[in-house]
């Protein structure tokens, strides 16, 4: 993001030394081994995980799939499979085993799937920042200071208590709510973005959309993330 | 991950934790939110002759927070509003021994003494033009 041309060099130089084999020197043609001397190859750490996982930068994604992608390359590389080889190999094979599982736990779960899209192509975006939402705040400071009270007096049964637990109930139910809402929402996101990712030519009014998807789907992962903290809060006190 | 001493002293005994009310004459009110994790903290001083003479907050978070705003608070206590204005998240981070996945928490304090130092200017400057 600071210097985006030296950025962009380095990439390239990795991919450079990336593409020959660091045993033979051969060039590797194969993805993962050595197609000459059939060793293993680092991958890249500059690679994001959907790069890592061979997967277009997508949002939908079908599940069993990447499971059996995953399977398959953790077969590939687990460590327990290098033992008896050498420590450039072993570490090869560590390395690019903590890569993969991390690029597996964050692209399998939906949510961190697409917070960390957003985050790999905040970059492309001007200003992504969004502006907080002071009524969300305030909303659940108050809810806050409901909970606070509630526990203050849950020592206590009266009817004032019964009265505060009922409505912290539905205060709960109503917030599981808009936390399901924020969540369709962001699914039918996922379809929009695919939709403009596939678009072969990227034109002016795609890049503008993409980045007013972005922006949304930023916004409801915040948001939700703050609904989702006072929903388990409720729910532990109240539920 | 181990919590620092300190951190564990303002988590178990928050200094200055509650609330003023937002209408009272020379109170600042901050409030922030880290997206990633979901923390909401609320940050007030209390301003007379340009002097904070209290600060309370209230944080909803993990204890690196919680202890973050409330050592925000113990140091914004006698400060002028101008050297509030020079509180640094790094300095925070020293003094509660932060790793490097809390550090978001210390700029979630100072983030929250802006606002609240914003909020109570633009009171005060509406004061002067209700004048």
């Amino acid at each position: 993001m600071d210097h985006p041309p030296r950025a962009a060099s380095s990439r390239t130089e990795l991919q450079m030394a990336r593409s020959m084999c660091w045993h033979c020197q051969s060039e590797v043609a194969g993805e993962y081994f050595c197609e000459r001397c059939v060793k293993v190859q680092p991958l890249s750490k500059e690679q994001d995980y959907f790069t890592c996982l061979g997967l277009p930068r997508l949002l939908t994604i079908d599940a069993t799939g990447l499971e059996n992608k995953f399977y398959e390359m953790s077969r590939s590389f687990h460590p327990d499979f290098y033992q008896t080889k050498t420590d450039t190999e072993r570490t090869i094979s560590l390395g690019n085993s903590a890569l993969l599982n991390a690029a597996y736990r964050t692209l399998k779960d939906p949510i961190q799937r697409a917070e960390y899209l957003v985050r790999l192509e905040a970059g492309s975006v001007k200003e992504i920042r969004n502006q907080p939402p002071a009524d969300l705040f305030e909303e659940i400071l108050s809810l806050q200071d409901d909970l606070e009270e509630f526990r203050a007096a849950s020592g206590q049964p009266s009817a004032d208590l019964t009265a505060l637990q009922a409505k912290l109930q539905s205060d709960c139910e109503t917030l599981e709510q808009r936390q399901r809402d924020m969540e369709s929402r962001l699914f039918e996101l996922f379809e929009t973005w695919d939709r403009l990712q596939r678009q072969t030519e990227p034109t002016e009014p795609v890049r503008a959309k993409k980045e007013s998807v972005l922006k949304e789907m930023r916004e409801l992962l915040s948001n939700r993330t703050y609904v989702r903290n006072i929903v388990n809060d409720l729910v532990a006190t109240v539920g | 991950m181990a919590y620092s001493e300190k951190v564990v002293d303002h988590f178990n005994n928050p200094r200055n934790m509650g609330s003023f009310k937002k209408e009272e004459d020379g109170v600042g009110t901050g409030i922030v939110g880290a997206p990633e994790c979901g923390d909401v903290m609320k940050l007030q001083i209390k301003v007379q002759n340009d002097t904070i003479v209290d600060a309370k907050f209230k944080t909803f978070g993990c204890g690196s927070a919680i202890a973050s705003s409330s050592l925000a608070t113990e140091w914004l206590k006698g400060k002028t509003v101008e050297e509030a204005g020079k509180i640094k998240n790094t300095d925070i981070v020293q003094e509660l021994n932060l790793p490097p996945v809390k550090i978001h928490c210390s700029v979630l304090a100072e983030d929250a003494i802006k606002a609240a130092l914003a909020d109570y200017k633009k009171k005060e400057d509406g004061k002067e033009t209700v004048k």
